[in-house]
């Protein structure tokens, strides 16, 4: 923990951090495509979620649904991840003290968690499912837990200027 | 009543009082605002690929159009509803914004464009590769929704 805050410091007191918060444009230019990127990021997911949990698109099968719009997040994720990590280094170390920070990382990780176990089974046998409107109970509740994480993970984000 | 007129009326009705004193109001109902905004531009970026023809090709894009329009009407009445309510709090700062008149045109230009010019595209596109006028009216929705977003991040910072 000594070390991981001993980082957070360096990067803050660094010349690029501290011209980045200093800056009148850059920080809210990098913050704005960040906020904007979440439109790439979690509204293409919500859409694959809200597919399994055949609410909307139900003509359309889930796989191609999927390997239309998983491109997408993760173009979205590279942005996100990019414009938050020099949001990030601006503020490092208020952010190693800022609860809704380390809340929100716990989140993403959470995410990503989710996603990983349900590409790695229920969505391996997806041809079994991919068509039918009403997915199997494991898909639909993957869907139910990434938007939950992923909102988590915008509210959090927001929440970080109050702390 | 004036424009001003509705402006004062809403900072001063009830929902305006309760965002004005609430600790909390404008945070949660911001947060409502940032969903709603994933949503409304998830289902925007769906349908207008499709319009360009860069994903789903196999279905046809009225069918996409219609397979989200649920999605994005519900998840855009949600932010008109929560951009209200954050009027309500600061209605005689944004009534003066040019970044909020600039957020309102675009907002209506890109609302137009969607019930008439967009939608006519979507039915027009049949085969897997779009034409020129379809694509032209994905780029121009594109846009249109983007300003509505930076406008609306322009507020807050300028």
């Amino acid at each position: 923990m000594q070390f991981l805050q001993h980082v957070c410091d360096v990067l803050y007191r660094s010349s690029f951090g501290t011209m980045l918060r200093e800056s009148n444009n850059a920080f809210s230019v990098i913050e704005s495509v960040h906020v904007l990127s979440i439109t790439l990021l979690v509204g293409t997911i919500a859409v694959l979620d809200l597919r399994m949990l055949g609410l909307i698109l139900r003509s359309v099968s889930v796989s191609r649904l999927a390997r239309s719009v998983l491109p997408l997040s993760w173009s979205g994720f590279a942005v996100s991840v990019a414009s938050g990590f020099l949001l990030f280094w601006a503020e490092a170390a208020k952010m190693y003290v800022n609860p809704s920070f380390r809340a929100k990382l716990v989140l993403l990780v959470l995410a990503g968690f989710n996603a990983l176990v349900f590409h790695t089974t229920i969505y391996r046998r997806a041809r079994e499912w991919e068509s039918l409107q009403v997915c199997p109970w494991r898909a639909r509740v993957t869907a139910v837990v990434s938007l939950a994480l992923w909102g988590g993970v915008i509210i959090a984000g927001r929440a970080i200027a109050y702390f | 009543m004036s424009l001003h007129g509705w402006f004062i009326a809403l900072a001063r009705s009830p929902l305006g009082h309760a965002m004005q004193t609430s600790r909390w109001g404008f945070a949660v109902v911001e947060m409502v605002h940032l969903l709603g905004l994933a949503l409304l531009g998830g289902s925007v970026l769906i349908v207008d690929l499709r319009l360009l023809g860069v994903i789903l090709k196999s279905e046809s894009a009225i069918t996409i159009g219609r397979g989200v329009s649920r999605l994005l009407l519900c998840s855009l009445t949600v932010m008109v509803l929560s951009g209200i309510a954050l009027l309500s709090e600061e209605a005689g700062k944004c009534y003066y914004s040019p970044a909020f008149r600039c957020k309102m045109a675009l907002l209506a230009a890109a609302l137009v464009f969607y019930f008439t010019l967009h939608r006519q595209a979507l039915l027009r596109v049949q085969s897997e590769e779009p034409t020129l006028w379809p694509r032209i009216a994905a780029i121009v929705s594109l846009l249109l929704w983007l300003g509505v977003g930076v406008a609306g991040r322009a507020i807050g910072l300028l």
